[in-house]
């Protein structure tokens, strides 16, 4: 009789036993175990990411002919569109180095971009992380600004040897310097806690009292050079209403993000070209 | 039946421990009922007392504008890095052991090292009070190691600093790193996680878009604490941050006006004082704005052309007597004293003389400018008359004394209209010993020369000098003298006057009336039509003010000393004044320039001084205050044509 009970709780007690050794052992073996355990399932993720380009390949080899060439053109015109684009920008390069050159003007901080493909998204913290499919063989660095088309993404937060953690616009642990479009006066954005999949939302505060900001006219909320993460000019999302902030100084409100944050499927990340200089840099 | 129950009743011991047993319970429960129901609230009062504090927050100050509406005075972000030690108790005590087991391992192996003799006098118990402060210390020191990571900075916390914010502020934040510049705020606010302890807290600091404009006038801010009257007298611990009061200027006049009103929190806090959960919270609010009669264009041009020299400008609204411009030169930036004047900023503006306020603060010798004076007081005392005329000839005699005037070869015969475009000391010193002393005296003071004008700037000087027979002999010591009346009739002597009397003087001129207010409140459209300047009427015939007018338009004519400050299209009245002046032991000029347009519509009246600086400097009331005069013309030409009489298209 007292042999089965003792059976009966064994799992309890191995239970207690792994909770207990968990809490014992030092934190810096825990942060191994963690990041060893995510390396592990690393590769998964990564194949199965690969996996699903090449189920996307396949099912656009089943579209007929007509359709492809269609979208061959699309593409080429798409193309061109880029390479124009992409010459106007060479050319403005090196029409504001001329300029700094003359000026003796600092360089501002450049950056080479990464793009990579988004393998993981986990349902229980979807506004919250991404995980993406290039880590430290592409020298993705920690605290690297990520954008897509719509502006920004987020930044990276743990890079592993194939894959990088990204803490998305939308967590309520993302914190960055922004300002509204043709005002430089430094505001904070934040993440906000989503509900659901709705239009996603982040806050604004520390907005002077002098920007006003309304549905008919939207504020335009902007990233800033000054953090030093990201370029300036990206799109955070937009701001429709303002309201005195609690500490009777300065105004806070929400920010409308961009609603293609839900379904993300390819970032870019930007890595800085030389370290930030604390002293020369453009701010 | 128990023994007990046999002698109930009987055995009198029982029942005097019964009655005592029953006193007793009687008491307690009395006690208790006592301290529950009619004493609680005193112990309640004493439980709030020793469980909640409150943290006092001042609201920003209201704006300063002009009287179009641009900002003046604002409030701009003020960062600074703070944590609040609450959030850092864990780790105090993390490296508070960590100390304590080194400091006994160090402890033990010296005293396992020091010989056997030697052993009774070496201590074995570290200072346990020190260490603790060191452990805070070195925690804080980490986090503000890390801000110094992130934004290049190199800051340290002092132990002294820790042990005063424990003991004085501790349900306040600790300020880290204070004054951030918005990149080092932008950097915090990117790189430091949303979860440490460190925060980012944001405060106002006086803003000023247009730097040295009226600087003087405006004013600067100091960081105070809060006037105990203000704390609420119940008993609960007041934390309280700095507020700011205005130190000079508008910012000091109209403190009342502009402060905000405070906010408060209630804080529920644990036995060691650390705070537990916000029971109340009130938002401060920001105080009332002010629009000053101030005209920035006006201003700027006041003192773009002021420009290097010391000196002052005043233009004046002849009607309503508003200030439109005010500067004062050498001036300083503002946003060098926001949010605190650094000790270098101070001595540099100290060894600048740039503090005073030259337009209120410091008065000078009004040179010939007084001479509208001297000739307003002739004509109404019957001296000088339409007819007066004098033969300059360069020199006045009076005994054995001579007087020049400044054309070295005289003028020739002069009437006044005449003596006041070529600015005649001879015809001057005449007119001056014929009327007396007394007859000067007594219209200077009609005009409120040797009154201050109560502007809304504080510390306007005393040391205004209109001088009399008994002033002389009260402060020199001796009697006056003829001499004395021919330098005051000139506007030199014991004369002394600010460029802001002088610019009211001209605008009651302007008006034909002896006072004019000043004030530095734009008017509403209604407070205008009322304004009351309290004077009274100059007093001359028409013919006498035509006379007056017409040698003041002829000082901008061709011919006269003012005629670099000519506008095409503008009738301007005016009179130039150079006068000598001792500052700073060494003889000066002091050049004046003081007038009206348009004569056929007087709106602006302006006074310019330029203070020589060094012996040097050869300065004029024509060739140098003039030309102020003309830069601020222009702009209120530019800005307000109608008022200046030009046509505009529809």
């Amino acid at each position: 009789m007292a042999k089965l009970r003792l059976d009966r709780i064994k799992p309890l007690v191995a239970l207690c036993a792994f909770l207990l050794a968990w809490w014992i052992i030092p934190t810096t073996v825990k942060s191994f175990l963690k990041a060893s355990f995510s390396e592990f399932q690393a590769p998964a993720w990564v194949a199965t990411s690969y996996l699903d380009d090449l189920e996307n390949f396949w099912a656009r080899r089943s579209h007929s002919k007509v359709e492809l060439i269609e979208a061959g053109r699309e593409v080429a015109r798409a193309k061109s569109l880029y390479q124009f684009n992409s010459q106007r920008k060479e050319t403005l390069e090196n029409e504001i180095q001329r300029l700094e050159a003359i000026l003796n003007l600092p360089s501002r901080r450049e950056f080479r971009y990464e793009v990579a493909r988004v393998v993981r998204r986990d349902l229980n913290a979807w506004w919250q992380q991404i995980v993406i499919r290039k880590g430290k063989d592409f020298d993705i660095p920690v605290g690297a600004a990520v954008v897509f088309s719509g502006g920004v993404v987020g930044r990276v937060v743990e890079v592993g040897a194939f894959t990088s953690r990204v803490e998305l616009v939308t967590s309520p642990n993302f914190r960055m310097a922004a300002n509204f479009e043709g005002d430089k006066r430094p505001v904070v954005y934040q993440g906000l806690p989503q509900s659901g999949f709705g239009d996603p939302l982040g806050a604004v505060h520390d907005a002077p009292q002098d920007v006003l900001a309304s549905t008919q006219r939207p504020l335009k909320l902007l990233s800033t050079r000054l953090g030093g993460t990201f370029p300036p000019g990206l799109m955070i999302g937009r701001v429709s209403w303002l309201e005195p902030g609690n500490t009777g100084i300065f105004q806070a409100g929400e920010v409308e993000l961009d609603d293609r944050l839900l379904s993300l499927h390819e970032v870019a990340v930007l890595i800085p070209l030389y370290p930030i200089d604390l002293q020369d840099d453009v701010p | 039946m128990s023994g007990y129950d046999i002698h109930r009743g009987e055995n009198p011991r029982i029942i005097f421990f019964f009655w005592i047993v029953m006193a007793a319970t009687a008491t307690l429960v009395l006690g208790l009922g006592w301290r529950q129901l009619i004493a609680a609230h005193k112990y309640e009062e004493i439980e709030k007392r020793q469980t909640e504090r409150r943290v006092l927050k001042p609201g920003a100050r209201g704006d300063i504008y002009d009287r179009k509406g641009n900002l003046l005075v604002g409030n701009r972000a003020h960062y600074s890095a703070v944590v609040y030690l609450d959030d850092l108790r864990r780790e105090f005590r993390e490296e508070y052991s960590k100390i304590i087991r080194a400091e006994r391992a160090a402890l033990k192996e010296t005293y396992q090292l020091t010989p056997l003799k030697e052993r009774e006098d070496s201590q074995l118990t570290p200072d346990y009070n020190e260490l603790q402060w060191v452990a805070r210390q070195n925690v804080i020191q980490r986090y503000i190691d890390q801000i110094n990571l992130i934004t290049g900075r190199d800051d340290a916390v002092s132990t002294r600093t820790i042990i005063r914010h424990f003991n004085e502020q501790l349900l306040l934040p600790l300020p880290l790193v204070s004054d951030l510049k918005p990149d080092e705020y932008a950097r915090l606010i990117e790189q430091v996680p949303v979860q440490s302890p460190i925060q980012i807290h944001t405060d106002t600091a006086r803003y000023y878009p247009y730097g040295v404009a009226a600087a003087h006038t405006l004013g600067y801010v100091q960081k105070v604490n809060p006037d105990p009257d203000t704390i609420p007298n119940d008993g609960i611990k007041t934390y309280t941050f700095k507020s700011k009061i205005g130190k000079t200027g508008l910012e000091r006049s109209f403190d009342e006006l502009l402060s905000g009103e405070i906010g408060a929190e209630i804080w529920r806090v644990d036995p060691l004082g650390f705070q537990d959960s916000l029971l109340d919270g009130k938002t401060p609010r920001q105080g009332e704005d002010l629009i000053t009669s101030i005209d920035i264009d006006l201003q700027m041009a006041a003192e773009t052309a002021l420009g290097e020299r010391t000196g002052a400008a005043v233009a004046l609204d002849v009607r309503t007597g508003e200030v439109l411009a005010i500067a004062s030169h050498p001036s300083y930036d503002l946003n060098d004293l926001s949010p605190f004047i650094p000790r270098k900023t101070f001595g540099e503006i100290n060894e600048r003389g740039a503090w005073l306020n030259r337009t209120l603060q410091l008065s000078y010798p009004p040179g010939s400018t007084f001479k509208l004076l001297t000739s307003i007081a002739g004509m109404r005392h019957g001296t000088l008359t339409l007819q007066t005329e004098h033969d300059c000839q360069g020199v006045f005699r009076l005994g054995n004394r001579i007087f020049h005037c400044h054309a070295r070869y005289g003028h020739g015969v002069v009437d006044e209209a005449a003596a006041i475009e070529g600015s005649c000391n001879i015809f001057y010193y005449a007119e001056g010993l014929r009327m007396g002393i007394d007859v000067l005296s007594a219209e200077a003071k009609r005009f409120g020369l040797a009154e201050r004008t109560g502007i809304e700037v504080p510390y306007e000087t005393k040391r205004l000098v209109v001088p009399t027979k008994d002033w002389k002999r009260e402060r020199v010591g001796s009697g006056w003298v003829p001499g004395d009346t021919v330098n005051t009739a000139i506007g030199q002597g014991f004369l002394l006057v600010t460029p802001l009397q002088m610019a009211t003087f001209i605008a009651s001129i302007a008006r034909d009336e002896t006072r004019t207010q000043p004030t530095l409140r734009a008017l509403s459209y209604v407070e205008a039509q009322q304004v009351n300047h309290g004077g009274e009427p100059v007093g001359l015939t028409r013919n006498q003010r035509a006379e007056l007018w017409e040698g003041m338009e002829r000082v901008v004519g061709d011919g006269g000393t003012g005629r670099l400050v000519q506008i095409d299209g503008l009738r301007i009245a005016g009179k130039t004044g150079t006068a000598d002046f001792r500052a700073h032991g060494k003889e000066v000029n002091l050049a004046w320039f003081v007038g009206f347009a348009p004569v056929e519509n007087p709106q602006i009246a302006i006074a310019v001084m330029v203070e020589g600086t060094s012996s040097l400097d050869s300065y004029h009331g024509g060739s140098t205050a003039g030309p102020v005069a003309k830069d601020i013309f222009l702009e209120f030409i530019e800005h307000y044509p109608e008022r200046a009489g030009f046509q505009v298209a529809r």
